[in-house]
Parts: C-alpha cells; sequence; structure tokens
C-alpha cells in the first residue's frame, strides 16, 4: 500500500514535474520564433504614424513586457479595428501569458480576428494556455487545428514540439494510445534533431506515460534515458527531476538500494539548486547592494557637485562684486584727484586773487591815503593862507589841491574799473568810435596839468580813424597813458598822439612823450603777462602798476596790443593798435 | 538853420544846470528839464524835441531807463537820445541796452564828451554812422531835418523849408526861402536818404522840391519856385512832369 501511494505520489508528481517542464522549453523555443518571424512581418508593416504602436511593438521585441502591455492599450483605446489591433491583442495575450494570468491572455488571444497571418501561432498559444488551465479538451482541440494547417517546415511552430504537446495533453485524458501514438511521432522528429534539454522532457514524458499505466518495464528504460541524458546537460532542475524519478521508480521496484543511491543524488541536485538560488539570492542581494551603494556613491558625487557648483558661483559672483567695486574705487579716486586739482588750481587762482586784492588794499591804505592827506594838510594851508589874503599863494594852492584831488580821483576811476574787470563786472560794448575825438576830449580834462607843466600837446590823429572799440574803456586806456606821459615828462615837454596805418585792418596809435623815458627792464617788467600788479619802482609815482595793468587787460578784451619804445632820459613811445571799423556803411 | 531843440531828464539840479550851460553854450535849445519820469513825458508830448538826454537814476529808480523804454513803443514818437549814468553797473546796462538806439555817457563827462554823445545819438537814430567825424560828410538826413554840423555846433533845417539842392563837387547847396548854405555830403547819398517823390531830379546837379514849384516853363527850360527862385530844368530829366498831376 504504501509503495503504491508512494507510486501515485511520485505519478503525481512527475505529472506536475512534467507540466512544469513542459512550459518553459515550450516557451523558450516559441520566443525565439516568434522574434524572427514576427519581426520580419513587423517590418513590412506601416505604423510610422502610430506612436503607441510602435513603442508597444519595439518594447515587445526588446521583452519588456509591462511597457508592451501599457502602450498596446493605449493603442487599442484610441483606435479603429484593423490589423495593428490584432498584433496588439496578440501581444498582450503573450504578455498575460510570460505573466501567468492565464484567462486574461486566454481572453486575449481570442480577440485575434481570424485574418491575422500568424494563426497557427494564436491556436499553438490557446492550445498551451488551456493546458495550464487544465482545459486539455480545448487544448488538443487547438493543438489539432494546428495540426491541420502545420507544414513540416513551419518555422512558427515546431511540429515535434506540437505532437509532444498533443501527447501530453492526451496523456492527461488518460488517452494512453494516442498519447503513446503523438510522443512517439514527436520522439521521431526529436531525435533527428537531437536537442539534448527537449529529449530529456519526451523521455521522461514517454516514461511516465508508460508508469502511469504500470507498465514498468517499458517505463524504466526511458526514465534511464532522460537519466543518462540529465547527465551531459547542466541544468540542476532537470538532473534534479530525473534523478527524482529514478529514485522514486527504484523504490518502487524494491532497489532501495539503488533508490538510495539516486535519492542521495536526489538530495544533491536538490541542495546544488538550492545552492544554486541561494547563490543567485545572494549575489542578487549583493548586486542590490552594489547598486544602493552606488547610488549612495552618486549621490554623495550629486551633493559634492552641488556643493562645488555653489562654491563656483559664490567665487564667480564675489569675483564680479570685487571687480565693481574696484571699478567704483578706481572712479572715485579719479574723480577725487579731478577735484583735488580743480581744488589747487582754484587755490592758486585764489591765492592770486588774494595777492592781488592785498596790494589793492595796499594801494588804498597807502597811495589813495597820502592822496588824501595831502589835500588835507593842503586845505589847511589853505585856510591858513586865507587869512593872510595872500591870494597869489590861494591860487597856487587851489591848483594844487585840485590836481592832487584830480590823481586821487582817476586813481579811484583806476581802481573801480580794475575791481569791475576782476568780477567780469564791466559793460563791455564795442562800437564805432572816431579816435581824433576822443583825444581831445581825454585832453580837455588834463588842460590845466599841460598848462600847469608847460607841456605843448599836439593832436594829430587821423581826422578819418574810426576804431571798433568799447568806449568807454578806450577813454580808461588813453586817461592812464596820457596821466603818465604828463607824470614823467619834464616842464617845457611835448606830448603827442598820432595815427599811423601799417596794416590794412588796424589803426596804431601812438602816445610820444619826451620824458623820462624807461630802461628795457621796466619795460618788460610792465608788459608781463600777469593777473597780479606789477611791483612800483618809486614811491612817487603813484599806482602805475595799476594804470599800466588796467590798459593792458582793457586793450586785449578790444581786440589791440601795445608796445612801448623808449630810451631813457630821451622819451617814450607807446604804440597802440586797434581794430578798424569795418567799412560798409 | 535851426537850433537843436533838447530835452533834459535829469533829477539833480546842479548837473542840469551844469548841462544845460554847456548846452547853451553850444548853441544847443533846452526845451525843458525834467525831474521825473512823468513830468518827461509830459514835455515830451508838449515840445518839439530833436534829442533827449536821460539820466538813468532819478530819485535812486532806474526810471530813465523805463521813459527810454516808454517812447520806444510809441510809435513813430521816438527821438535820439543820450543816457547819462555813474553807474557800470552790468545789470542796468543790460536793460538799457535794449532800448533804441543805446548811447550812453559817463559821468563825469565834459564838454567835449557830452557834445560827441549828442552827435553820435543822432546818428545811430538814422543809421547813418560815422558822419559828422569824416572831413568829407557833416550832414545827417533825418525824417523831417537835416542834421548840420557847422563848426562845432549842431544845426537842423526842416526839409519841408528847402526848395532845392544844387550838387556843386562834395558839397550841396541847400536854397531855402530865408538863407542859402552849404553842407557836406555826396549827390548820391543824399539823393538817396531824401523822399524820391518828395525831391526831383531836373538837372544833372540839382533836385527840387517839388512842393515848392510853383510854374515850369518848358519853353525855357526853367522851373519856377516859391519865392521867385527860377531853377534850371535839363531835357534828360524832364520826364519827371508825366508823373505829377498837372492841373490844366
Amino acid at each position: 500500500m504504501t509503495s503504491k501511494l508512494q507510486t501515485t505520489m511520485s505519478k503525481i508528481k512527475t505529472n506536475f514535474f512534467l507540466l512544469i517542464f513542459f512550459f518553459p522549453l515550450l516557451l523558450l523555443s516559441q520566443e525565439i520564433e516568434i522574434s524572427t518571424s514576427i519581426t520580419d512581418a513587423l517590418k513590412k508593416l506601416d505604423f510610422k504614424n502610430e506612436k503607441n504602436f510602435s513603442k508597444a511593438q519595439s518594447f515587445y521585441l526588446k521583452r519588456e513586457w509591462d511597457s508592451t502591455l501599457i502602450y498596446s492599450m493605449k493603442e487599442l483605446d484610441k483606435n479603429q479595428k484593423n490589423e495593428l489591433s490584432d498584433y496588439c491583442h496578440f501581444f498582450r495575450g503573450h504578455c498575460f501569458q510570460i505573466k501567468k494570468l492565464f484567462k486574461e491572455a486566454k481572453f486575449e488571444m481570442n480577440l485575434v480576428s481570424k485574418k491575422f497571418p500568424f494563426r497557427n501561432l494564436v491556436n499553438n498559444k490557446l492550445g498551451q494556455i488551456s493546458t495550464e488551465l487544465n482545459e486539455f479538451d480545448k487544448a488538443i482541440y487547438y493543438f489539432k487545428e494546428v495540426e491541420k494547417r502545420i507544414n513540416s517546415n513551419s518555422k512558427e511552430v515546431k511540429i515535434y514540439d506540437l505532437y509532444g504537446n498533443i501527447g501530453v495533453c492526451f496523456l492527461h485524458l488518460k488517452q494512453y494510445e494516442k498519447a503513446e501514438e503523438y510522443l512517439f511521432k514527436s520522439l521521431k522528429l526529436q531525435e533527428k534533431k537531437n536537442v539534448d534539454s527537449d529529449l530529456i522532457t519526451l523521455y521522461t514524458n514517454i516514461a511516465n506515460l508508460y508508469y502511469v499505466q504500470y507498465k514498468d518495464q517499458q517505463a524504466i528504460p526511458y526514465f534511464k534515458k532522460a537519466y543518462i541524458l540529465s547527465k551531459k546537460i547542466n541544468s540542476f532542475q532537470s538532473k534534479k527531476n530525473a534523478s527524482q524519478n529514478m529514485a522514486v521508480v527504484e523504490e518502487n521496484r524494491g532497489n532501495f538500494k539503488d533508490a538510495l543511491v539516486y535519492r542521495k543524488e536526489f538530495d544533491q541536485w536538490k541542495d546544488s539548486l538550492n545552492n544554486q538560488n541561494k547563490i543567485w539570492a545572494v549575489a542578487d542581494f549583493e548586486k542590490k547592494f552594489a547598486v544602493t551603494q552606488k547610488q549612495k556613491q552618486i549621490k554623495v558625487l550629486e551633493i559634492e557637485n552641488q556643493l562645488k557648483n555653489s562654491q563656483r558661483n559664490w567665487l564667480f559672483f564675489s569675483a564680479i562684486g570685487l571687480l565693481l567695486l574696484l571699478t567704483a574705487g578706481i572712479y572715485l579716486y579719479a574723480q577725487k584727484v579731478k577735484n583735488s586739482k580743480i581744488i589747487l588750481l582754484q587755490k592758486n587762482k585764489l591765492d592770486e586773487l588774494n595777492a592781488t586784492k592785498d596790494q589793492l588794499f595796499s594801494i588804498v591804505s597807502h597811495d589813495l591815503r597820502s592822496s588824501v592827506n595831502a589835500l588835507k594838510t593842503s586845505n589847511t594851508k589853505l585856510s591858513a593862507t586865507l587869512e593872510t589874503k595872500n591870494y597869489d599863494e590861494l591860487n597856487q594852492l587851489i591848483i594844487q589841491n585840485s590836481g592832487i584831488a584830480n590823481s586821487a580821483y582817476s586813481l579811484l576811476d583806476n581802481l573801480l574799473h580794475w575791481a569791475l574787470l576782476q568780477t567780469k563786472q564791466l559793460y563791455f560794448h564795442k562800437e564805432s568810435v572816431h579816435l581824433f575825438s576822443i583825444v581831445q576830449q581825454i585832453e580837455y580834462n588834463y588842460k590845466p596839468l599841460l598848462l600847469d607843466k608847460s607841456i605843448t600837446f599836439e593832436n594829430s590823429v587821423s581826422k578819418n580813424s574810426f576804431i571798433f572799440v568799447d568806449l568807454d574803456s578806450l577813454k580808461i586806456v588813453l586817461r592812464n597813458l596820457l596821466d603818465n606821459a604828463i607824470k614823467f615828462s619834464n616842464e617845457e615837454g611835448k606830448i603827442s598822439f598820432y595815427t599811423q596805418e601799417n596794416q590794412p585792418a588796424f589803426y596804431q596809435l601812438v602816445i610820444e612823450d619826451t620824458g623820462l623815458g624807461m630802461d628795457e627792464k621796466t619795460i618788460k617788467e610792465i608788459l608781463k603777462e600777469s593777473e597780479l600788479l606789477a611791483k612800483k619802482g618809486k614811491s612817487e609815482t603813484i599806482g602805475t602798476g595799476l594804470g599800466m595793468q588796467l590798459c593792458k587787460q582793457m586793450i586785449k578784451k578790444n581786440g589791440g596790443s601795445i608796445q612801448i619804445e623808449s630810451e631813457l632820459h630821451k622819451g617814450t613811445k607807446i604804440i597802440l593798435t586797434f581794430p578798424k571799423t569795418e567799412q560798409n556803411g | 538853420m535851426d537850433n537843436i531843440n533838447v530835452l533834459i531828464i535829469e533829477d539833480t539840479p546842479e548837473q542840469s544846470d551844469a548841462l544845460s550851460k554847456v548846452l547853451i553854450a553850444n548853441k544847443y535849445n533846452i526845451v525843458g528839464i525834467a525831474r521825473s519820469y512823468t513830468e518827461a513825458l509830459k514835455l515830451f508830448y508838449e515840445q518839439t524835441i530833436d534829442i533827449i538826454v536821460i539820466d538813468v537814476f532819478l530819485d535812486g529808480k532806474p526810471d530813465g531807463i523805463t521813459f527810454a523804454e516808454t517812447i520806444n513803443i510809441i510809435p513813430n514818437a521816438s527821438k535820439p537820445f543820450v543816457f547819462l549814468t555813474s553807474s557800470q553797473d552790468r545789470q542796468i546796462f543790460e536793460r538799457a541796452k535794449l532800448t533804441k538806439p543805446f548811447s550812453f555817457l559817463m559821468k563825469p563827462f565834459n564838454e567835449l564828451e557830452i557834445l560827441y554823445a549828442l552827435e553820435m545819438a543822432v546818428e545811430k537814430f538814422y543809421e547813418q554812422t560815422n558822419v559828422f567825424f569824416s572831413e568829407d560828410q557833416n550832414t545827417v538826413i533825418g525824417n523831417d531835418f537835416l542834421f548840420i554840423k557847422k563848426k562845432n555846433a549842431l544845426k537842423k533845417v526842416a526839409i519841408n523849408d528847402i526848395l532845392y539842392i544844387e550838387v556843386e563837387d562834395r558839397y550841396c547847396n541847400i536854397i531855402t526861402e530865408k538863407e542859402k548854405f552849404v553842407i557836406l555830403i555826396s549827390l548820391t547819398k543824399i539823393s538817396a536818404l531824401l523822399d524820391a517823390n518828395k525831391f526831383i531830379r531836373t538837372h544833372r546837379n540839382i533836385m527840387v522840391n517839388s512842393n515848392k514849384i510853383e510854374e515850369i516853363i518848358l519853353a525855357d527850360n526853367l522851373i519856377i519856385l516859391k519865392g521867385n527862385h527860377k531853377v534850371n530844368l535839363s531835357n534828360t530829366y524832364k520826364d519827371f512832369i508825366k508823373k505829377m498831376n498837372i492841373l490844366s
């Protein structure tokens, strides 16, 4: 009983084993075939416009089942029925089959239309799926459909596999004769091909066929054949199954010794398989660990990179900031330098002006003060003389007083004009001026003085000379020069004003006297270009510096020039050049 | 020839007295001395005036400039004028400069200077510069008067009084009903400046005031003017008769 029980158990086991073993084998061979025949078919199809389908098929060919499912689903969702949808259903069926979702697989496969060019393939798949679902009758029906249409050289379905599958189905249905027939058909074909792993399965199947029918004598050689073949191949699973089968068979025969040997071998293969599994698991774990390690490293690197990036950015921005700071600094420094330059210039000018101012004060305090003081004392003398009623002396004093007043006045006038000129407040308006009349007008004021010194005055200025100048500044110039000429002339001297016409656009006015004259040094001193007043040479020549300075500036402002020719003790010639009035009216 | 009428606008009596003394000595006719702006304006309208002497500051205010500005605005009323000023303040000058024609005299001034300034003012006003001081000209031709410099004095002759002008070389003989005198001006200049409809060329060197013509005797080539002055008429210049409105 026990042995019987064991046999049935083993049978069940073997059956189970058969089934397990059966399918991977089929699948393996099928997959290769699909890639060749379906790829060819797919190449011919035009699906460029169908993005989803093109993705689905490429994923299918790459055996990425999940992606294939997603994209074929998308394609089916929007797609109207056509050739492509058949492919999609087929892809989905195959994928579900591989995922062991057999009901779904069956459903999808049934949706493939009858026109589908790979009908055999579909039926074959349906057969396999039905087998998996233990619907052996249906399976046989599908397989037989394939068998009807197939030709011996079919690439889609290997005929010996088909026969084998039919055989197995019959075996499950306990139609042993038919099973035997198909299995041997398959064997006949397979022995030609001589693929070990396939043969092992087939041998085991045949052995099982006999063994189930208790035809032990026929069964055992096939088990043995399978066992011997299993030694040649590397699959632990095959070795394990083969040795287990042998162990069961020997045990049932009562050959416990052999059975023990086989059992041991079976255990060994099982361990190996386990070991292998363990090794794989460990390897897998290691791989995972390595991956996580790598990921960690990557993360660290990423963080480092980020850090570097931020560092670089920081460096960059700080560099820009520094550059800006530097530019600003340079700019500010340049501005400062410029400002200080301006300030220095202003300071120099201020110094100059201050010096001028000081001189002004000295003139005012000395010259003017002494003039007014002289007037004061003269007046005291005048009132004293008035008491004595000495009219001759009185007259003399009055003349003297008026002379002092005149010189003080002209000094004041010069001061005023000079101040106006310095502060740029002087009104300046050029117009046509009749030189002769002006000389006459100037002379008019100095008549008493000239008379006093018995100086002959001669105005031989051309009556047709019109010059284009500012009248008042011209008057100041002439007044000062005449004043000087009188001052430096001896009694009975001669002062003459006359014009020369050397240049077409200018008149030369010459003021000639027969007075003291000057040496070269004094002339140079007088003509020196300076805002400052020239130092006075003699204390009695009051305000000379100021007057000459004023003259020079006024002449310059009028667009004229001044020249001095002089000889000591013989006289001085001052030559002024002024622009003519343009003759056009 | 008449004397020039001068209006003096000056608030300081001493200065105006001195000024009027000088001007009278030089044969100018003082028609009035105004002390203020309103007084000046009143005199300006009442009197026949040829030249105005204006003190810039009247009672401390630059009313002199205001006066000049006023007569500048009134059309055809403006006369030659001279500013008197003792200040060279630029601001005042900038304002005074805007009055046309602008001429000024700094105080203190002597006799020669004021005379020069007056003559310059007349020249500038009638836009005939460099006349009185050049040697070949002594007359400025105004709208109603000829301003003539005789020796050192400035005189005037009403243009309407002139009967005819006889040109002689660089001189012109001016013949009025009462007198006859010589001025220094070229024929081209005088004929350019005088009203061409009033003064008509009747001879190569004679210009006749058309208003004074009494009779034209074509047969004798004679023109009889007021006061029985007879002037020759040459054939070349007879055409002017066509332009005249002849009553016959």
